[in-house]
């Protein structure tokens, strides 16, 4: 989603091209009604789960991190505006089942565990969900000029699993952020001139959008 | 009919412009600088120059979604989210919402507009290429539709001309097929793009070029006149130009047009038909609805220009019947509203590449790379006639690479915001064949809520455009392959409608005979001399490559004719 979709034609007019797959596309018949304007919001409880969630993701280090870019916030307005019922429900779905597996594993909630508790119990949502698109089928291709589509068979998945959206909606969240894209990226918002062809810098950060 | 004779007087110009997009901003000014008084009806509202360009110096986090279109826009919008783009936040406001302007689809077409002061001058990608010689003969040549009335010899000057007052950047490359033009300096191509272009030369003779864009390097004194300057490098250009270094009609032909104070511009008035007066053989002005209060009122001129865009400019001859011309105006040789082409891409390879590692590129080259055409060119024959040619660019890729990856944490994150791999992409725009049965109609009876009959599409891709797409991709991964990229991806959207390509174009021929074209040699409608249109309607085939510059061309011809033409009185 980030500018791959953003620019899909207009990005090959410019030459920006970017690489990951970053969009899902289902098969006919999997299609949820859009919910325009449909409520949807989380518990304080949930909120502090994603915000959590995020930070694991993209930690504060010498950089800011997720939650001080309020990624968040930003993930629950995203799934609010932009996503179909099913992400919606998806992503519920992923937030109880990290304090499922809490309790199994550790007899309490993701929040009440320790945080390399809750890298282990990441990696294995990772891990899952690694496995369930390749059962699915998930193939990389092409619907326009840059931008490129993940198609799965919608039979085998539902959906947009939880973890791809949280990796998704984290890192655009945080990239695209004052904080992201100013203190982890090289954020340059007039150039000025345009150079081809320069030596990469030692420590040189990629550029914000 | 009562007839308030002042008030008429005060409706009366010698010109009226109908639209102020990129065709209709140089009918203003050519006919201005000429000594004419000029109405320019805009139907939608006023864009003004810079203050008008609500996200241009916004940073992505001041959108609420990033730009990203919600679900509600992605329904309002039902045409525009087909394009993957042009519904995103930091641009939407700039396009139509087709919810408010609906059209029917007999077979589905993607119709992308722009009503608005400056109408697509906006939001084009500025792309601007020379017809070459034999796309002017090809139609002859091949028995295809019909010939042009007119060679690239008659467009070559005002090619020079428009050139030069828009500012085109880009390399002089000596070829045929490309023929070179008065460039601003070119852009530079990065290091990736300097080496696929010496492979695909070496290995396979064939050219790549840096784009040639309507973008300011170098401004010259009739640029910065007009308060142009140089070109930023932001990349954020759809949102429109606080530093007019692209050409569009309010950075460049609007500001020219109201230096003479000939020029008077309308909003709000969508132009409905073009009044006929039947003892006079000749159109005598136009009739608009204001699109807020719905008000009706006519305009009255000595000769009229249509530059509305090809589907609007040819529904308002459709729209204007009289005894003379049940069937609209000018249209005898039911040619109105036929032969919709547009350039059919979703098509190309993309790839990643080894090496280049330690470069990198500074600021954001509003531009790609452009390769062009060679399949049936020169020696080469294939199983279907015209070409292609492929637009494009090298990166390095950046976060985006995340999403796909595995990991998570500060060694990942670390990754992320570090300098990823090359990779480049290349999509053809290829020729679409003008054809009679795909077209357009006005639906009897379901209206706009300006009781305008709706647009109803009825066009598709060909065989001839089918067979070309095969090379069309595989030539693209044969291109990276020769340059040594690797997991090159080649793809074709089969799923992508005429008019994706956001260049419609045909629906009101030029011809040398009236009885199968609308148009004549100066774009002058055949049977009515005194209307010109000298948008996109005109073309009588579609070439390869981009097609506004020649809009430009042919309307900056027609609008020195028609001048001519009203000063020995023939109109
Ligand atoms: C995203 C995008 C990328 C593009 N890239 C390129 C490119 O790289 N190179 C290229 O050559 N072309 C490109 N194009 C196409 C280019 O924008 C069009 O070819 C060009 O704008 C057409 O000019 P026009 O004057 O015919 O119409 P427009 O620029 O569309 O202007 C038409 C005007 O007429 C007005 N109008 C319509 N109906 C009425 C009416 N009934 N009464 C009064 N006014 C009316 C509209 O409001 C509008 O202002 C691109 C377009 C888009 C959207
Ligand atoms: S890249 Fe150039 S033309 Fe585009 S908005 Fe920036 S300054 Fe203007």
């Amino acid at each position: 989603m980030n500018r791959r979709e953003a620019l899909s034609r207009v990005a090959l007019l410019m030459g920006g091209t970017l690489s990951a797959p970053t969009l899902m596309a289902f098969g006919e018949g999997a299609a949820m009604p859009p919910t325009a304007g449909a409520a949807f919001s989380f518990t304080p409880a949930q909120q502090a789960l994603v915000a959590e969630v995020a930070e694991h993701i993209i930690p504060r280090t010498s950089t800011p991190g997720a939650k001080d870019a309020g990624v968040g916030p930003f993930i629950e307005l995203m799934l609010k505006d932009c996503y179909k019922a099913q992400e919606q429900q998806n992503f519920l779905d992923g937030l109880a089942d990290l304090d499922a597996k809490a309790t199994k594993a550790h007899g309490k909630k993701f929040m009440e565990t320790t945080s390399a508790e809750q890298v282990e119990i990441l990696k294995q949502v990772e891990k899952e969900t690694t496995e369930l698109m390749k059962n699915a089928n998930v193939q990389q291709v092409k619907v326009g000029d840059n931008v490129d589509k993940e198609v799965v068979d919608s039979k085998k998945l539902k959906g947009t699993p939880f973890w791809r959206l949280a990796k998704e909606l984290t890192l655009f969240g945080y990239f695209t952020s004052e904080q992201g894209a100013t203190k982890a990226l090289d954020y340059v918002p007039i150039p000025g001139r345009y150079d081809g062809c320069i030596p990469l810098k030692k420590g040189q950060k990629a550029y914000a959008l | 009919m009562y007839l308030n004779i002042d008030a008429q007087k005060e409706m009366t110009y010698d010109a009226i412009v109908v639209g102020s997009g990129i065709s209709g901003g140089w009918a203003a000014k050519e006919l201005t600088e000429k000594g004419l008084r000029v109405l320019c009806l805009e139907r939608g509202r006023d864009v003004k120059h810079v203050e008008g360009y609500e996200t241009a110096m916004k940073a992505p986090w001041e959108l609420a979604h990033r730009g990203r279109p919600d679900n509600q826009s992605a329904e309002e919008y039902w045409a525009g989210i087909r394009t993957g783009y042009t519904v995103n936040e930091e641009h939407r406001y700039l396009f139509e919402n087709d919810s408010k302007n609906p059209y029917l689809e007999t077979r589905p077409f993607d119709w992308i507009r722009a009503y608005h002061t400056g109408g697509r001058s906006l939001l084009w990608g500025r792309q601007s290429y020379r017809w070459n010689e034999e796309d002017f003969m090809a139609n002859a040549k091949e028995g295809i539709s019909i010939d042009w009335p007119i060679r690239y010899k008659d467009l070559a000057p005002w090619y020079d001309y428009v050139e030069r007052f828009a500012g085109i950047s880009g390399s002089k490359d000596g070829l045929d097929v490309l023929p070179d033009g008065q460039f601003q300096p070119a852009m530079e191509l990065n290091c990736l793009e300097k080496h696929v272009k010496s492979e695909v030369m070496r290995k396979m003779g064939r050219t790549l070029t840096i784009g040639r864009v309507a973008h300011l390097t170098k401004p010259q004194s009739i640029h910065t006149a007009l308060g142009r300057a140089a070109c930023q490098y932001r990349n954020m250009c759809m949102r429109g130009c606080p530093f007019g270094a692209y050409f569009s009609t309010q950075a460049a032909t609007l500001p020219a047009a109201m230096k003479t104070k000939r020029l008077t511009l309308a909003n709000n008035k969508i132009v409905s038909e073009v009044l006929y007066d039947e003892k006079k053989g000749r159109a005598t002005g136009v009739r608009t609805i204001d699109q807020n209060t719905l008000e009706v009122k006519d305009y009255y001129a000595k000769i009229i220009f249509l530059n509305a865009s090809a589907i609007p400019s040819a529904s308002i001859l459709m729209n204007s019947k009289s005894s003379r011309f049940p069937n609209g105006l000018g249209n005898e040789s039911d040619q109105l509203g036929r032969n919709i082409m547009d350039h059919h891409l979703g098509v190309g390879a993309s790839g990643t590449y080894d090496g280049f590692e330690d470069q990198y590129y500074f600021g954001r080259r509003a531009n790609g790379v452009y390769i062009p055409r060679y399949r049936n060119w020169g020696k080469d024959k294939r199983d279907y006639v015209r070409g292609f040619g492929y637009q494009g660019g090298a990166s390095r890729s950046s976060w985006g690479r995340g999403v796909g990856m595995e990991g998570f944490g500060a060694a990942f994150k670390e990754e992320m915001t570090e300098v990823g791999g090359w990779n480049m992409g290349i999509g053809g725009f290829g020729e679409v064949l003008p054809n009679e049965n795909n077209r357009f109609t006005l639906h009897p009876t379901k209206k706009d809520k300006w009781g305008m009959p709706l647009v109803v599409f009825d066009a598709g891709y060909g065989e001839n455009e089918r067979k070309m797409r095969i090379d069309m991709k595989n030539d693209a991964a044969e291109m990276l392959e020769a340059a040594g990229f690797k997991n090159i991806n080649a793809y074709d959207n089969t799923k992508s409608n005429l008019g994706i390509g956001i260049h419609e174009m045909g629906t009101a021929r030029m011809g040398k005979d009236p009885k199968t074209s609308v148009l004549n040699a100066h774009n002058q409608v055949h049977a009515c001399k005194n209307i010109f249109m000298t948008d996109g309607a005109a073309m009588t085939s579609a070439s390869c490559v981009n097609p506004s510059l020649t809009y430009m061309a042919l309307t900056a011809r027609a609008a020195a004719f028609a001048v001519d033409e009203l000063k020995k009185k023939n109109l």
